[in-house]
C-alpha cells in the first residue's frame, strides 16, 4: 500500500534529530551517536519498501531499528563502552565545576545520568522522551503499556536519586 | 508520594523533554548522511528512479520517439554501472606525466611507487539529496556551506579551467591498530585508563576511519576547564596555545579560519596537501567543505578539539585527467531534466582539492576536482558543488 507510506525523505527529516537524541542519550561520544544514527537510517532506507504503515507507526518502526542498532553497538563494544561511560562522564565533571555548570545548561549532564541507568530503565526514559506513547514503548520493550509506565516511573525515580547523589 | 516529590519528578520530566528536544546532531550531519545513503543505493534503484523520471518527462513531451528513449536508457544504465565499478576514464591528459616525486610531497611521507588502481573517493561518487538546504540553518558549523543546494540540477560549464597539473601525489595510510592509538595517546601525554585515555587535565578519545562520514582516524580531546591557563588575546591565539600544549599543532600545511556557532567560537585549521610546483590543495569532505582540526572555544576557553590522528603516509604520483575530461565528468552529473523545478546551474570555478577514499584496512587521500557555481531560485541565490575524480587512467 504505497499510498499509506510517506516518502522516506519526510521520515528522514522528521526523525533524524529524535533518533540522534535517543542514541546520544545512551552512548558516550557524539561520534558514536552519529555512527549509530547513520546505521539506523541506512538500514531503514534499505528496508523501507517492506514497511507496512497498517501494522505500526513510522516512529515505532524507526525506534525499533534504532534500539536494535544501539544494542548491537553495546554488544560489539561491551565492557569497554561501559568503562568509557564511567570514565568520560564522571571525572571530568567532578574536576571541572565550570564545565559542569555549562553541561547542565546544555542538558548533557542529565543525559549522562540517563546513560548510566540500567539498560531497560535507560531505554524506557529515552523512548518515552523521544516522543513515543507508552503503548509504543511497551511494544518495543516487549511488555504491556502498564508495565512500560511502571518501568518508566521507576527509571524516573532512579534518575532523580542519581542526580541527588551527585549533588550531595 | 508527597506533593514535593511529585513536583520534583514533574520538573525532572520537563528537563528530560528539553534535553531530548535540544540534543541534535551537528550542522551538516543531515546532508552528509543523506548523501551517503544516496550513494549507497543499489544501481537498479537509481536506474528505476531515472526511468520513472524520464518517463514522466516523456509524458510532458510526447513527440520523443520510443527508439530514442530506449537508446538513451541503455546509455544511462551503462554509465551508472561503470561509475559504480570505480573505473576512472581519462582522455590522454597524462601524456606529460613523469614519475618524479614532488619535493613537497615527500616531507613526512614515503614514496611508494604506485598503489595500483585507486578507489573512487566518496566525495566524487555521491549523488545528492533532492532538497534545498535551508539558508538560515546552513550558516556556520564549518561543514554545511551557506545556501548549499544538494538537489538535482542541470549543469553547464561557463568558467575557465585554470588547473594545469598533469600529475599529483596520492597519499595512503593503513588503518591504525590499538597499539598505534596507544602510541598516539602517549605522544600527547595521555595513558590508557580502563578502556579510555586520560592525561593531566584532559581526556582523550581516539576513533578509527569512519566510512559513514568519510573521515580519517581522529582524536577528540576534552580539557578540564578548571585547569586551563588564561585565554590569549584572540580565539586563534588560545586555540594555538591549546594545541601546542598538547603537542597537536598540525605538521601539515594549513590555513586558519574562525566561525561562530551560537556561543561557541570554532577555530578551524584547514588541512592542505602539497602540489608539484609549490602550490597547495585543500582537503575536503563529501560536501566539498574544507576541514582539518577544529578547536571549539566557549567563554574564550577551549571546550574541545578534534582532528585527524597523525599518521604515516605513503605517497605515489598519479596522472591527472585533462581539463576537458574533468569538465565532461562534471557535466555528466547533470540531471538533464526538462522538469521546471530542476534548476540550471552555471559552474564557473574549479579547484584541485583532496578527498578521502576508503578501501578496507587502508585509505587514500586522492586529488579531485571541485567545481562550483551559483543560481538563483525564488529570489534566493544557491551554491552548487560538483566533485569529480581527478586521477587519470591506471
Amino acid at each position: 500500500m504505497l499510498t499509506d507510506r510517506p516518502p522516506f525523505e519526510d521520515l528522514y527529516r522528521d526523525f533524524l534529530g529524535r533518533i540522534y537524541a535517543y542514541v546520544r542519550a545512551q552512548v558516550t561520544t557524539s561520534a558514536d551517536a552519529e555512527d549509530i544514527t547513520a546505521q539506523v537510517f541506512m538500514n531503514a532506507y534499505q528496508a523501507y519498501e517492506r514497511f507496512e504503515a497498517r501494522n505500526t507507526t513510522p516512529a515505532a518502526w524507526l525506534f525499533r531499528i534504532a534500539r536494535n542498532a544501539t544494542l548491537d553497538h553495546f554488544r560489539a563494544h561491551g565492557r569497554r563502552e561501559r568503562l568509557r561511560r564511567t570514565i568520560e562522564h564522571q571525572p571530568v565533571s567532578e574536576h571541572d565545576p565550570a564545565g559542569m555548570a555549562e553541561e547542565r545548561i546544555q542538558y548533557r549532564a542529565l543525559l549522562a545520568h540517563v546513560a548510566r541507568l540500567p539498560e531497560r530503565q535507560r531505554d524506557a526514559i529515552s523512548l518515552r522522551h523521544s516522543g513515543l506513547t507508552f503503548e509504543e514503548v511497551g511494544v518495543l520493550m516487549s511488555c504491556t503499556e502498564d508495565a512500560a509506565k511502571m518501568l518508566y516511573h521507576r527509571a524516573l525515580k532512579a534518575l532523580r536519586e542519581s542526580a541527588r547523589e551527585e549533588m550531595a | 508520594m508527597n506533593d514535593d516529590e511529585d513536583l520534583e519528578l514533574q520538573a525532572l520530566q520537563r528537563r528530560l523533554d528539553d534535553a531530548f528536544q535540544t540534543t541534535r546532531p551537528r550542522a551538516g550531519f543531515e546532508d552528509e548522511l543523506w548523501s551517503k545513503m544516496q550513494a549507497r543505493r543499489p544501481v537498479w534503484s537509481r536506474a528505476a528512479e531515472f526511468v520513472s523520471g524520464f518517463i514522466a518527462s516523456i509524458r510532458e513531451a510526447p513527440a520523443v520517439p520510443a527508439a530514442a528513449v530506449a537508446v538513451v536508457l541503455v546509455v544511462a544504465l551503462g554509465i551508472g554501472i561503470i561509475a559504480r565499478s570505480g573505473v576512472h576514464f581519462g582522455a590522454g591528459g597524462a601524456s606529460n606525466s613523469s614519475n618524479a616525486v614532488p619535493a613537497e610531497a615527500v616531507a613526512g611521507s614515503r614514496y611508494a611507487g604506485t598503489f595500483g588502481r585507486l578507489p573512487v573517493p566518496a566525495a566524487a561518487a555521491t549523488s545528492a539529496a533532492p532538497k534545498v538546504a535551508n539558508p538560515s540553518s546552513d550558516t556556520g558549523g564549518g561543514l554545511a556551506y551557506a545556501n548549499a543546494y544538494a538537489g538535482p540540477v542541470n549543469v553547464v560549464w561557463a568558467g575557465q579551467f585554470t588547473v594545469s597539473l598533469t600529475n599529483a601525489p596520492v597519499y595512503r595510510y593503513f588503518e591504525p591498530s590499538s597499539a598505534d592509538a596507544d602510541q598516539f595517546a602517549t605522544s600527547i601525554g595521555a595513558s590508557r585508563r580502563s578502556g579510555s585515555y586520560a592525561g593531566d587535565g584532559f581526556v582523550l578519545a581516539v576513533s578509527g576511519t569512519s566510512p559513514a562520514f568519510s573521515r580519517e582516524p581522529s582524536y577528540e580531546i576534552t580539557p578540564d576547564r578548571s585547569k586551563l591557563p588564561p585565554p590569549g588575546p584572540t580565539a586563534t591565539d588560545t586555540a594555538n596555545a591549546f594545541l601546542a600544549a598538547h603537542g597537536l599543532v598540525p605538521m601539515w600545511p594549513y590555513t586558519v579560519t574562525t566561525t561562530q556557532i551560537v556561543d561557541v567560537v570554532r577555530v578551524l585549521y584547514l588541512r592542505q596537501f602539497d602540489l608539484p610546483g609549490g602550490g597547495h590543495a585543500y582537503l575536503v569532505d563529501p560536501t566539498g567543505e574544507r576541514y582539518g582540526i577544529e578547536v571549539d572555544l566557549r567563554n574564550s576557553q577551549p571546550l574541545q578539539a578534534q582532528g585527524p590522528m597523525l599518521l604515516y603516509l605513503d605517497v605515489a604520483v598519479y596522472p591527472i585527467v585533462s581539463g576537458d575530461q574533468a569538465v565532461r565528468s562534471a557535466l555528466a552529473t547533470s540531471a538533464n531534466s526538462s522538469a521546471s523545478n530542476v534548476p540550471t546551474v552555471r559552474l564557473t570555478s574549479v579547484e584541485l582539492v583532496y578527498a578521502l577514499a576508503i578501501a578496507g584496512d587502508h585509505s587514500f587521500y586522492e586529488p579531485v576536482f571541485l567545481f562550483s557555481g551559483t543560481f538563483t531560485q525564488n529570489g534566493v541565490t544557491y551554491t552548487k558543488r560538483v566533485i569529480v575524480a581527478a586521477v587519470g587512467p591506471q
